[in-house]
């Protein structure tokens, strides 16, 4: 009986240090489409895997927010009634992502890449990958990736146009997370960016050197902007650093002055 | 010595001195960030109002503007109702865009829907968008 309420002791504490340590594993472990097949070996288990390392898995998208099912009933998941939609065809795919990504989809049906759509034209996944998607950079314009299809040109152009403006917007977001660090309000300012940011990088969607040249500037007068105001907030806490530094000065000094007055009234006592 | 030939009361005089003026600035700086969290802020002031001409906003359609230093958006929904909204999304702060064919405001980003007074249809906003009063002045629109 004792040894029984000592393994239930030692059970209730190996569960709190687990929810504890490790709460986005518990997390992760939710959905029965995780449980079914993050343990399958090969073609039905990868799926998980790499998704773990995607940019959805992060902000929490999981495997029903694109492919639909039931996640928290493992008989019916991956029933059709439940809003199951399994795996888009190459020519669906455009559509599969649009169903979040709207802009970009908007932006990449109208140009050239989503024009040759069904003739061999690329689609969401031949850049970006399924799974294991990350935060797009310029980098997915590559030598390596574009040349498979076309003349790496045209390619080359857009990035060279677009690779700056990126530039200034991962400082601006690097920037910004280093003043919410801090403990300064930046939400309002990180949607700004965010907002341009997802503009950009709709407009490279475009495939269109002379839109993206044409617009850069502007894009990057908004960054201007933010990052002025980022600038603003940067000497503030100069200046309060440096007034902080003169104040624990004062008070030090203070501290002296107030002992040697301590001691010139002993001192008058003492006569 | 030469601390001796100063009398007493004039080096605590001089000490009592010292210490009243770093006492004082201490003060001083310690007054400042309570007077700038209690005083009125400058310039755009909450009461601000923006004025529209009537005909800028069509039956069915929207006008985008900014409001109180942000983007917001003007809806006609019905002949000579005007609904005005904050034009940011709740979710990650893109700028939202009126969709007249479905009726809907809709983000470019993540496909956040909102009806026209705001609420959250779909998508992933957790809350739904803020609203300003708005009132009919002969043939303009005023909103705050």
């Amino acid at each position: 009986m004792r040894e029984a309420n000592v393994m239930l002791l030692a059970k209730s504490c190996l569960l709190l240090l687990l929810a504890l340590v490790a709460p986005g594993v518990l997390f992760a472990e939710e959905t029965v489409c995780i449980q079914c097949h993050g343990g399958q070996p090969g073609r039905l288990g990868e799926p998980v895997n790499l998704w773990r390392q995607s940019v959805h898995a992060v902000n929490g998208i999981s495997c029903h927010s694109c492919h639909g099912g039931d996640p928290t009933d493992f008989a019916n998941a991956m029933s059709p009634a439940r809003g199951f939609i399994g795996v888009p065809k190459g020519e669906a795919i455009p559509d599969f992502c649009g169903r979040c990504h709207v802009g970009v989809r908007e932006d990449y049906l109208q140009s050239a890449h989503g024009e040759a759509l069904g003739l061999g034209g690329p689609q969401c996944v031949t850049c970006h990958g399924n799974h294991a998607v990350r935060l797009a950079t310029p980098d997915l314009i590559n030598p390596q990736d574009c040349t498979r299809c076309h003349d790496y040109g045209r390619a080359d152009e857009i990035k060279s146009a677009v690779v700056e403006t990126d530039r200034m917007i991962a400082d601006l977001e690097h920037s910004l997370e280093a003043l919410h660090r801090v403990g300064i309000a930046t939400k309002e300012m990180r949607g700004e960016l965010f907002s341009l940011r997802n503009d950009f990088h709709r407009l490279f969607h475009s495939v269109d050197v002379e839109k993206v040249r044409s617009q850069t500037a502007d894009y990057q007068q908004k960054l201007g902007k933010i990052r002025n105001r980022g600038a603003a907030i940067e000497e503030e806490l100069a200046r309060r650093k440096l007034w902080g530094g003169v104040v624990v000065a004062l008070l030090v000094l203070g501290g002296i002055l107030a002992m040697l007055l301590h001691k010139a009234y002993l001192d008058e006592e003492r006569r | 010595m030469e601390n001796d030939r100063i009398p007493p009361e004039r080096r605590r005089f001089f000490l009592i001195i010292m210490l009243s003026g770093i006492g004082a600035v201490l003060a001083a700086a310690a007054s400042w960030p309570v007077w700038q969290y209690l005083a009125p802020r400058k310039g755009v002031g909450e009461k601000e109002k923006v004025t529209i001409p009537r005909d800028q906003v069509p039956l069915g359609g929207t006008h985008f503007f900014t409001f109180r230093g942000h983007p917001a958006v003007v809806l006609q929904e019905k002949a000579g109702v005007f609904i005005a909204l904050t034009a940011v999304c709740t979710h990650l702060g893109c700028i939202i865009k009126w969709l007249p064919e479905k009726g809907e405001f809709e983000c470019p980003c993540h496909a956040g829907s909102f009806s026209p007074t705001g609420t959250v249809l779909g998508g992933p906003p957790p809350k739904p968008l803020e609203s300003y009063p708005v009132s009919v002045q002969d043939d303009s629109i005023v909103i705050g």
